[in-house]
């Protein structure tokens, strides 16, 4: 409690003089990249920092439009203790002779982004050349889910997880270990151990299934922390232990996990964000079916309510800390879907996050809803199939097959898919929906312009155009 | 709601790979730049204490200005009689020209507001049938362009109206036709060769204005400064009401069918977007200026003019 309140105030105080040096000289912005594990993360910010790097393909943003950025290149990040995002590698497994996605990510990484702007306004003759620093943070999406559970206390989170766990069929066998478990025994570390092991190969199963909640996070990339005690406990039933017993004893360490894991990695790196973008692969879930994407809805409302949205005074910025001003919610993978499609789509992504578009707007924060595609590797045609013409995209697959694909057609209504999801609906009324992995393209590429993408240039306007302008 | 489900053509490995880094945008252009020309027309000027405290600086500032000019003037008659009767004289015709201008403005203002007369006046006589008025009309507008009026054998209002129309406006309507054309073709070649942002939006507003100056011209509305803003300000107010300005497929297809747009490059989709935006601008111009509404689908359509004006302009993106 006193630490982590201690550590509370050396951060507001590492933020403030961080925040005056900031209003003052070289501003800062931070952006924060949130989306659940798969969701395009790495792509996109490789995407998005090539195309700022060679502005060539995004004529929507106004400083692009104006000429306004003189150069940006890749300064080493602030943050001394963090691996720099590796934008060399991610982009040369984008833009290779055989083009293949990154690979998931395992690990936090950082990097900042400097531009020097043409000056502009009214003293601008006078300042001459500004500077400007975009920070983003790259990070395993499993880890995100864990900012759900900042919240929630043992029993709780048990009863949640234990009440899910019937509907998966990954949860077997740690059901079965379950029943043979009496919470109340004495604690003894073998148990715990296994019953760990087991917990942990069912989140593991579930989420190479697709489900996105798959909480605790470190769970599934454990990194150095793997076998320590904060990772190794389970959710028990019951609602609370007698001194002593394995329950009482899981529960300390779901609290140690919550206080020394999840609270450092947010204060760190979501604390103190100007803007963000939430990055959510609906088309993937839907496609999954009902459930999946009731689950990808829940998932991601639970690790939006850890965000502090509102607008930035200059003062109130100052005194309670930084809030997120602006949140962009963007469908990922348009690029699977003809543009007739793309409102749609849109349309379903913001329904489903709903509520954190509320919340967002009420506190004073910008938001926007956009279907995006970080690298677009796919053409748009028309071909005559059944007798009719239909609207298809064209790509490659990962195994070098080229195909054409309609997806199937979105409802115009996003409830349509969203109320039978909630409901519990065991498949699409209406018919599937299926989706393709498309492989990344294979580019001829030309100077000054950036990989391909679809209305990367709006999202990134919104995100920061007013502070490049 | 019918769903089709998903397809999945797979294609012959000799089929041309697909070359995403030079397939074109999937959003269509907007014509930003007459957006924001439609946006500044729009925008009502005056009114709020800003403007009273500017009207009453103006009207301080003139005050001492004529003052010292009268000083100027007497003190210059003690020592020189002849230049001060001289500076008299001209403080005299400055004071005249002003006076006649304003004049000319309210007498622009005031043929805008005559042609908008009568068309209200010639709708009113066709929906009630009214023989006379119609006559009457018709009348008005042939005086109005001092030919002699062919209509008198008529015996409807509706045949009154009509025949006036066919005497008296088609020939009008050719000529602002080609203005408009004209106008849709500058704004589109501006908007997609001008690289820098707010230049081609002043290209395009200056175009614009220029264009509904012209066409109240043409049916005898010569407006002065203040008359073709104001007019310009109903036009771009009309399209907004009327959600005109929103850029549909018709915009697009007017051009030469969908599948022309996909092939331009990003900017000069803009400008073929731009130009149509115009064209419906000058439409919505020539409905407002004509002296009568118009009968019998004379009525050119937004793709007609668009087409033609466009025609040849981007034929290979």
């Amino acid at each position: 409690m006193i630490s982590s309140l201690t550590g509370l105030i050396t951060h507001s105080i590492d933020a403030v003089s961080d925040t005056v040096s900031e209003a003052f000289f070289e501003p800062v912005v931070r952006l924060g990249v949130t989306g659940l594990s798969r969701a395009g993360k790495t792509v996109f910010i490789t995407a998005l920092v090539h195309n700022l790097m060679e502005p060539g393909r995004m004529q929507r943003m106004r400083a692009v439009q104006q000429g306004l950025i003189r150069g940006a290149w890749l300064q080493p990040q602030p943050d001394m203790t963090l691996p720099r995002f590796d934008y060399e590698a991610h982009l040369a497994s984008l833009t290779g002779e055989a083009p293949r996605w990154p690979q998931g990510t395992r690990a936090v990484s950082e990097l900042r982004l400097s531009f020097r702007l043409a000056p502009t306004g009214l003293f601008g003759g006078l300042t001459g050349p500004r500077k400007l620093h975009l920070d983003i943070v790259d990070y395993p999406g499993e880890w995100l889910l864990d900012l759900g559970l900042m919240g929630k206390s043992y029993a709780s989170w048990s009863a949640e997880v234990l009440a899910r766990l019937p509907k998966r069929p990954q949860a077997e066998v740690f059901r079965e270990v379950l029943l043979n478990i009496d919470p109340q025994a004495r604690h003894e570390e073998s148990v715990a151990q296994s019953l760990a092991r087991e917990f942990t190969a069912y989140l593991v199963a579930a989420r190479e299934a697709g489900w996105s909640d798959c909480t605790p996070g470190r769970f599934l990339l454990p990194g150095e922390m793997a076998g320590s005690p904060v990772l190794t406990f389970a959710p028990l039933p019951g609602s609370e232990g007698k001194r002593g017993s394995l329950w009482r004893e899981m529960a300390r360490r779901f609290d140690a996990y919550k206080a020394q894991v999840i609270r450092p990695f947010f204060e760190t790196h979501f604390a103190r964000l100007d803007r963000q973008v939430v990055l959510i692969d609906v088309l993937e879930a839907v496609h999954r079916g009902p459930a999946a994407l009731e689950d990808q809805r829940r998932a991601m409302a639970e690790v939006l309510a850890a965000f502090r949205p509102g607008a930035n005074g200059f003062f109130t910025s100052m005194l309670r800390g930084r809030r997120v001003e602006k949140i962009l919610f963007a469908a990922t993978k348009a690029d699977h879907l003809h543009h007739t499609q793309h409102p749609r789509l849109t349309a379903l992504a913001e329904a489903l996050l709903r509520e954190a578009r509320d919340r967002a707007r009420f506190s004073g924060a910008e938001t926007a809803a956009m279907s995006i595609a970080a690298l677009r590797s796919t053409i748009e045609e028309q071909r005559s199939h059944g007798g009719r013409e239909v609207d298809l995209v064209r790509g490659r697959l990962s195994d070098g097959r080229q195909v054409a694909v309609n997806a199937g057609e979105l409802p115009e209504d996003p409830s349509r898919l969203l109320l039978p999801a909630r409901e519990g609906a065991e498949r699409w009324l209406q018919g599937d929906y299926g989706v393709m992995q498309f492989a990344p393209p294979v580019l001829s590429r030309v100077p000054g312009q950036g990989l391909p993408h679809i209305r990367l240039d709006s999202a990134a306007e919104f995100l920061i155009g007013d502070r490049l302008v | 709601m019918e769903n089709r489900g998903p397809i999945l053509i797979e294609l012959d490995a000799a089929e041309a790979p697909a070359d995403v880094a030079a397939a074109p945008e999937v959003d269509a252009p907007e014509g930003a730049a007459m957006q924001a020309a439609l946006g500044s027309m729009a925008r009502k000027r005056g009114g709020g204490p800003g403007s009273w405290a500017l009207a009453a600086g103006g009207a301080l500032v003139s005050l001492a200005v004529s003052v010292a000019a009268w000083d100027f003037a007497a003190r210059l008659i003690e020592r020189a009689p002849l230049l001060g009767w001289l500076a008299a004289v001209l403080a005299g015709v400055l004071a005249l020209a002003l006076v006649l201008w304003a004049g000319k403005e309210a007498l622009g203002y005031a043929r805008v507001a005559r042609l908008d007369r009568l068309r209200a006046r010639a709708s009113a006589a066709l929906v009630a049938g009214d023989l006379t008025e119609a006559r009457a009309v018709a009348a008005a507008v042939a005086g109005l362009y001092g030919a002699e009026d062919r209509t008198l054998e008529a015996l409807d209002a509706e045949a009154v109206i009509e025949g006036a129309e066919a005497h008296l406006l088609i020939a009008l309507d050719a000529r602002v036709e080609v203005e408009i054309q004209t106008a849709a073709r500058a704004v589109a070649l501006a908007t997609a060769i001008i690289p820098l942002a707010f230049a081609d939006v002043a290209a395009a507003l200056s175009a614009n204005l220029r264009m509904i100056r012209r066409i109240a011209e043409i049916y005898g509305g010569r407006p002065g400064a203040f008359g073709n803003w104001r007019l310009a300000r109903s036009v771009a107010v009309h399209l907004m009401a009327t959600g005109l300005v929103a850029v549909t497929d018709d915009v697009i297809h007017s051009v030469a069918g969908g599948g022309l747009l996909s092939k331009l490059s990003r900017r000069f989709g803009e400008g073929v977007v731009n130009g149509a935006l115009t064209a419906r601008v000058g439409l919505a111009a020539m409905e407002l200026c004509r002296p009568l509404p118009f009968r019998m689908g004379r009525k050119p359509g937004v793709s007609a003019v668009t087409a033609t004006a466009l025609k040849g302009l981007f034929d290979r993106g």
